[in-house]
C-alpha cells in the first residue's frame, strides 16, 4: 500500500458477496466464463518487439526492446471482454460516475423502485468503505454486489468481472455499475460499459465540466441532479451544458430531482433509447 | 491518484516483457505521457519512484518522455499546441473542435541484460 496516500494495490479490493461475506480479488483472476479473444475497444498500437543489441563495457550484452505498448492494454482488453459478455446476453451495461453526494444512489433507488416490475435490473457498487449502499439498493429491490476498493480511488474491468459471477447476471437486464464517488479517476477506466452516465448536482457549481475535463468527454449522458434546489443556489444550467459540450459535443442532458422524481419520465425514455440502441448494435 | 494503479500496471508490465525476453534486469524503461492522456505526469514518476522497491524496476533508469497534443480551432480553423486538456485557441479563445497526438500513455522500449 503506497504510504503517501494510501492508494491501494488489488489485494486489498473487497467484493462481498449478497450476504456479506468477503472475497479479495487477485490479479489475473477471470472468475467467470468469456470468450478471451482480446480485441481492444480502444486503437493503441501493440509492440512489435524490435531488438538492438549494443555492447557495452559490461559482459552481458544489452538490448533495447521496443514495446510501444499503451499501459491501460490489460484493462481495456478485460473490458472488451466484460462488454462483449454483456452484449452477448443482452444486458444494457451503464457506468455511473460523479463525485460524492451528487445523489447516485438515490437516483438508482427511485429507478428500481419504479422499474422493477417490468425490467430486471442489477447493481455493483463500488465505495471505499463500508456495503451501506449495496444494502439500500437490496431494500430498493435489485440484486447488489458491493465492492471495496480499500483505499483504492476508482473501479476497474478486474473488479467488475470478479462481481459479475456473484451477482448471476440474467439475459436481457440493465446493469448499474456505480462507481467509486470521484470525478477523476474512474475516467480513465474502461469497465466494459455500454455507456457511461455522469451525474452532477445543481449545488456543485456549472463549471465541473472545465474543471474535470477527462470525466466530460468520456460520458454519453449527464443527468443534473437536485433541480428541487434551483430556487435556492446561483446555477446556470446553459452554461454548464455549453462547457460540456465544447469538450463533448455529443453529450446528452437531462435535469432530474430524485427527490421529487422530476425529469424520470426523460431518464426511463433514455434507458428505454439506450436498450433498443444495444440490440441495434449487436445486429452489426 | 489513479498514478498508484498506473505505476503498478508499469512495474507488472515491465516484468513481463522482461520475462518474455528472457532478461534479467532492465536498465532502463522509457515511458510516454502525453499531456492529454489524463495522466499527471509528475505524479506518475513520483509513484512510480517509491513503488519500485522490491521490483524489478528497482535499479532501473526511469525515462518519461512527454508530448504535447495538437488542437484544431473550432471557430478559425487554425492548428495550435496543447499541453493540456483545456488550452483554448491562442487566436479566438475557442475550444478545439479535433485533437490530435498527446493522448498516448505508453512503456516505449525497455534496455535489458
Amino acid at each position: 500500500m503506497c504510504e503517501t496516500c494510501g492508494c491501494g494495490e488489488s489485494g486489498e479490493v473487497k467484493i462481498h458477496d449478497r450476504n456479506h461475506n468477503h472475497d479479495h480479488v487477485h490479479d489475473h483472476e477471470h472468475t467467470h466464463d468469456h470468450d478471451h479473444t482480446h480485441d481492444h475497444g480502444h486503437t493503441h498500437t501493440h509492440g512489435h518487439d524490435s531488438v538492438l543489441f549494443t555492447q557495452t563495457h559490461s559482459l552481458a550484452p544489452k538490448k533495447v526492446i521496443g514495446l510501444n505498448l499503451d499501459i491501460l492494454s490489460d484493462n481495456n482488453s478485460l473490458a472488451s471482454v466484460n462488454r462483449r459478455y454483456f452484449e452477448k446476453r443482452n444486458v444494457l451495461s451503464l457506468n455511473l460516475v460523479s463525485s460524492p453526494g451528487s445523489g447516485k444512489t438515490t437516483i438508482l433507488e427511485k429507478t428500481i423502485k419504479a422499474l422493477i416490475s417490468t425490467q430486471k435490473i442489477f447493481v455493483i457498487e463500488g465505495d471505499q468503505q463500508t456495503v451501506l449502499d449495496a444494502d439500500r439498493i437490496e431494500k430498493s429491490g435489485a440484486p447488489a454486489i458491493q465492492i471495496n476498493t480499500g483505499s483504492g480511488c476508482h473501479l476497474d474491468a478486474r473488479m467488475v468481472d470478479s462481481a459479475i459471477k456473484k451477482l448471476e447476471l440474467e439475459n436481457d437486464s440493465i446493469l448499474f455499475i456505480e462507481n467509486v464517488g470521484n470525478l477523476v479517476c474512474p475516467a480513465l477506466f474502461d469497465l466494459g460499459e455500454f455507456k457511461r452516465v455522469v451525474v452532477i448536482s445543481v449545488t456543485e457549481g456549472e463549471d465541473k465540466p472545465l474543471k474535470y475535463p477527462y470525466m466530460f468527454q468520456s460520458s454519453h449522458l449527464c443527468i443534473i441532479n437536485k433541480s428541487d434546489l434551483l430556487p435556492y443556489v446561483d446555477f446556470d444550467k446553459d452554461k454548464t451544458m455549453e462547457y460540456a459540450r465544447s469538450l463533448n459535443p455529443n453529450l446528452e442532458f437531462i435535469l432530474v430531482s430524485a427527490k421529487t422524481g422530476e425529469g424520470f419520465d426523460l431518464w426511463f425514455e433514455w434507458l428505454t433509447k439506450q436498450t433498443s440502441a444495444l440490440i441495434s448494435s449487436r445486429k452489426e | 491518484m489513479h498514478e498508484f494503479s498506473l505505476a503498478i500496471e508499469v512495474i507488472n508490465l515491465a516484468q513481463r516483457e522482461a520475462q518474455k525476453n528472457m532478461a534479467v534486469s532492465i536498465q532502463e524503461i522509457t515511458i510516454e505521457v502525453g499531456d492529454l492522456s489524463g495522466v499527471e505526469a509528475d505524479a506518475f514518476e513520483s509513484a512510480l519512484e517509491l513503488l519500485v522497491k522490491d521490483s524489478i524496476l528497482e535499479n532501473s533508469t526511469i525515462n518519461i518522455v512527454r508530448t504535447s497534443g495538437k488542437g484544431k480551432c473550432n471557430a478559425c480553423d487554425i492548428e495550435f499546441e496543447m499541453n493540456q486538456r483545456m488550452t483554448t485557441c491562442p487566436k479566438c479563445q475557442c475550444f478545439p473542435s479535433k485533437i490530435s497526438g498527446g493522448e498516448e500513455f505508453r512503456v516505449i522500449s525497455l534496455m535489458v541484460e
